[in-house]
């Protein structure tokens, strides 16, 4: 069991002494945090700190090469998205989630069609299809000429965030993950983003928010992680520091590994 | 008029296929004096286009999950040398399992290299399209496989393709059931969907708690037995087959499914369309035939065609996605 000593509570999601590398490159190392249900947590850092490496194995995409993972208690040994899926993990991914070819009706569904038995086959509810994805169209105020047939293919940028977010709020069970969900998106579009994700904190989910705008995050997470170069160097109460402390951590740690990295040019690829 | 063009060829990418038939059937009947549309040259075009297409079916199920597979040549020729080999021996009925056996056995060799250990179909596929055609070559060593007298007077030796059901061969009437079935499953179907989300997006349909890698596997299967049938069909018609049986057949069910509106690039495809693209082919071959143009011909022509085919792909694509 992961160790509670320091919180009375239980952590919904824990990871121990994950390390993760690709190839040469290494993405995570030795990284140890802890998510609990109810709260909302900023992952920040740069570019290349680690934070997509960190929540796809959250979410499955990827298997960390040590180190544990626990979800609600329960070691995960097998990683892959369906199964995070199952566990009631929605991750809104930055640059995939939609299939460019399907309908907004059939993406919106794809994993989990519904289905009605014609002669005990199942086949494609689509008329469910329909009316569940205009109705999340209509919720999340797309376009009025955004059509539930069309293929996702026609969306602009910013519509086909919204729909992965809607999709994601739609479908909540206990833990959202949302990846730079405000890119593409307008100033007013990020405002509702960010209202939605205290929403759901509020509605006793565990919203993992990440963003490399501390700025943003600090006005919203209870809690901050910082990474840096695929360790942890940051973990605190959003009261415990102001934003510029933390931007000033972010940008020496960016300047003190440029630093070690001209040091040390063959270490770091 | 523009808007309407746009929906019909995003909703129906086989409508130029369609205005291609039409214009086929009209050109070539006039050029031959009717002679190309007459009941005879049309029931050996229908057996020809059922035979193509439904090895053409399976090309197309592959080409949706965004692979390739081109070994459905030697897969046709094992089938057919399968059935007519073991037919004399088993009896029509053992022999056809044991075909539909063979071609799922390679598609399952196909699944395991591509889905699992990760090579590009194309290189997969193109191994095993030698490969078991050698294994043809090696099997017949020269000689072919003929059915018997017997073979022939069984029911089931007749109803895949060594016989006519009204006045068209059993062919036709497979071709329209299986046409029916997977047009279902592609267009109707949770499986459906998600092959045509592996062929768009693999890594975003992985995301969403798709198996890509069995999906993938399961459209191996299906080419696989898919073409072997079509083999049984064509040598139950022919009545013998020898080691190049099949022989660049798979160029033909590609440039089927190409001209049929399936995106080589994955998540689009149409089975009518396949179906219609086969039809075009067998027609200008036939064309050919009555032309008395030596048959080399039909390969160049193959090409042409599928050059223009992706040419003119591409740009209806960009016509139906332009806002």
């Amino acid at each position: 069991m992961p160790n509670s000593s320091t919180d009375s509570r239980k952590p919904l999601i824990s990871m121990r002494n994950v390390s993760l590398s690709y190839g040469n490159f290494q993405a995570l190392s030795d990284v140890s945090v802890d998510f609990y249900q109810g709260e909302l947590v900023g992952l920040v850092g740069d570019n290349g700190a680690g934070k997509t490496t960190l929540i796809r194995i959250v979410s499955g995409i990827i298997a960390p090469n040590s180190g544990e993972v626990y979800f609600d208690g329960e070691r995960i040994t097998k990683f892959y998205p369906k199964k995070a899926i199952d566990l009631g993990l929605e991750c809104i991914q930055q640059t995939i989630g939609l299939c460019d070819n399907l309908s907004v009706g059939r993406n919106y569904f794809l994993g989990r069609e519904p289905t009605r038995r014609i002669f005990g086959l199942p086949f494609l509810d689509k008329k469910k299809m329909r009316e569940a994805s205009a109705k999340v169209i209509h919720d999340f105020g797309l376009r009025a000429t955004v059509d539930v047939d069309d293929e996702v293919a026609l969306l602009s940028g910013g519509e086909k965030q919204t729909f992965k977010i809607a999709r994601a709020v739609t479908f909540r069970n206990r833990v959202i993950i949302m990846d730079e969900p405000t890119n593409h998106l307008s100033v007013r579009e990020r405002g509702r983003v960010n209202e939605l994700a205290v929403q759901l904190k509020q509605q006793g989910l565990l919203v993992i928010y990440i963003t490399h705008d501390i700025f943003q995050i600090h006005r919203i997470a209870d809690r901050i992680v910082i990474l840096e170069n695929g360790r942890k160097v940051t973990d605190i109460p959003r009261d415990a520091m102001s934003a510029e402390a933390l931007e000033g951590i972010i940008r020496d740690g960016a300047k003190a590994s440029a630093v070690q990295r001209s040091r040390n040019p063959k270490e770091e690829p | 008029m523009r808007q309407f063009l746009r929906r019909l060829v995003r909703k129906h990418p086989e409508a130029g296929t369609i205005t291609l038939v039409v214009l086929i059937s009209l050109l070539f009947t006039g050029l031959t004096q009717g002679l190309w549309l007459s009941v005879g040259n049309l029931q050996s075009l229908s057996q020809l286009t059922a035979v193509l297409a439904i090895m053409s079916f399976g090309e197309a199920m592959v080409i949706a999950t965004g692979e390739i597979d081109i070994s459905v040549g030697s897969t046709f020729g094992i089938g057919a040398l399968v059935f007519l080999g073991l037919a004399p021996i088993l009896g029509s009925g053992p022999a056809l399992i044991a075909a539909l056996l063979s071609g799922f056995l390679i598609g399952i060799l196909n699944g395991i290299f591509v889905a699992l250990v990760g090579i590009p179909s194309l290189i997969v596929t193109l191994g095993t399209l030698f490969l078991f055609q050698g294994v043809a070559y090696a099997a017949t060593s020269g000689f072919s496989f003929a059915a018997t007298d017997t073979v022939r007077k069984e029911f089931i030796y007749n109803s895949v393709g060594g016989g006519n059901l009204g006045s068209l061969n059993g062919a036709v009437w497979w071709v329209a059931a299986i046409l029916m079935v997977l047009h279902l499953v592609v267009f109707e179907t949770p499986v459906g969907n998600r092959i045509l989300a592996v062929g768009g997006d693999a890594a975003s349909s992985y995301s969403r708690g798709v198996n890509v890698g069995r999906i993938k596997f399961g459209m191996f299967l299906v080419s696989g037995l898919l073409a072997s049938f079509a083999g049984v069909l064509d040598a139950a018609y022919i009545g013998y087959a020898d080691g190049s049986f099949g022989a660049s057949m798979e160029l033909s069910a590609i440039a089927a499914a190409v001209l049929g509106g399936c995106h080589l690039t994955g998540g689009r495809i149409s089975l009518l369309g396949t179906l219609l693209g086969a039809f075009v082919l067998r027609g200008i071959q036939s064309f050919l035939i009555i032309l008395g143009v030596q048959p080399q011909w039909y390969i160049l022509v193959l090409g042409l065609i599928v050059v223009f085919a992706s040419l003119t792909d591409r740009t209806l694509t960009r016509l139906a996605l332009r806002r």
